[in-house]
């Protein structure tokens, strides 16, 4: 759970971004640390490959500012997408306090949206977390696409008991990033609020 | 959870600073970090003499990342750990150990400081942070109220929309 420096006055949270290849998940974080004020972020670290496909991960550190006294501040994580990253994939998910599940919308990435939720639980499995502790949001990206599936039916194969928080976005145009970013920060927030799950 | 939180603090905080005061003072390095194993900064030092460092919070993300890989590779391998790194360029050191399976000690040093004290004097620092690091598994459960949430929803608001 976050790392609470209690001398430093500070509190750590970590949120990954998560997905199936090319679904977005780097574009989100371009657009937060586009515009963000400066102040407010730090530098944004790419692991990328030549072609600018997530190698290990990409990297943002955010401040929120002070609450109660405490500088809080989000890690923003993308995690590589490509089938063959598990490893790299399941490293990142290392001390997760959310997730933001993105997904894309394209007609032919139905099943790779579903093996990739399917890994994330397999991987948070392996670290002893269950899916359905962790504050998490669905993010339906690539709405702007033409033959966009719908959103039912993306939901249908990731969250088929319609549990998730779910956001419609057009991210290489902004639209539903902060949304979603905002709605995970407040989820993982409200949990350091319910004393059992502070630490 | 993944694995345990790290809360730093009062006079436990303290002493951690003074080991790794009494650290950069013995060796002559000039960064000095404690990193816990998801990336986030516990405690940093530098040298009085030493330029502003560079970003911190990329250095500690980098730092872990490079540390569970390292460990991945050791697994892969049938070693349980590698418990150090040495990252050697033509300027400088980046040298890495760990500190218990919590934390990672993290020093960064010009190339003319001998490897070697500082191997020896990081060991004893090792020694007596992770000592105090494992008192913190006695540590009170940290709690916020519910106004917590409620500024930090404010935040949220101000710089999200």
């Amino acid at each position: 759970m976050s790392t609470i420096n209690f001398a430093g006055r500070e509190i750590n949270c970590k949120i990954v971004y998560y997905g199936p290849g090319m679904s977005g998940k780097t574009t989100n974080l371009k657009h937060v640390f586009s515009r963000v004020p400066d102040h407010l972020r730090g530098e944004m670290v790419s692991l990328a490959t030549e072609d600018e496909r997530t190698l290990f991960f990409d990297f943002l550190p955010l401040d929120l500012g002070s609450v109660q006294g405490f500088k809080t501040r989000f890690h923003l994580y993308t995690v590589p997408g490509q089938v063959f990253y598990n490893a790299s994939r399941k490293l990142i998910l290392r001390g997760v306090d959310g997730i933001v599940f993105v997904a894309d919308s394209a007609p032919n990435r139905l099943r790779a949206n579903a093996e990739s939720m399917r890994n994330l639980r397999e991987n948070l499995l392996e670290h002893g977390l269950d899916i359905r502790t962790i504050p998490m949001v669905l993010q339906v990206n690539k709405r702007d696409i033409e033959g966009a599936l719908p959103t039912a039916m993306i939901r249908a194969v990731i969250d088929p008991k319609s549990e998730l928080n779910l956001i419609e976005a057009v991210a290489h145009q902004g639209q539903g990033v902060f949304e979603t970013l905002k709605a995970v920060s407040k989820m993982v927030l409200e949990r350091l609020s319910q004393p059992s799950q502070a630490q | 959870m993944i694995e345990p939180s790290l809360a730093l603090y009062g006079e436990l905080f303290e002493q951690v600073e003074q080991h790794l005061d009494e650290l950069l003072a013995a060796t002559g390095v000039r960064y000095c970090l404690l990193v816990d194993r998801k990336g986030f900064v516990l405690s940093h030092k530098e040298a009085l003499w030493a330029p502003r460092p560079p970003a911190l919070d990329s250095i500690a993300t980098l730092v872990a990342s490079n540390a569970a890989a390292t460990g991945a590779l050791a697994n892969m391998l049938g070693e349980s750990t590698f418990s150090e790194q040495i990252h050697q360029g033509e300027q400088g050191v980046l040298y890495v150990e760990s500190v218990g399976s919590n934390a990672l000690l993290t020093m960064i040093f010009d190339s003319s400081v001998p490897i070697g004290r500082v191997k020896v004097y990081a060991k004893k620092t090792i020694a007596a942070v992770s000592g105090l690091l494992q008192t913190l598994q006695d540590a009170p459960p940290v709690a916020f109220d519910q106004n917590f949430s409620v500024s930090a929803n404010a935040l949220l608001d101000d710089l999200l929309g």
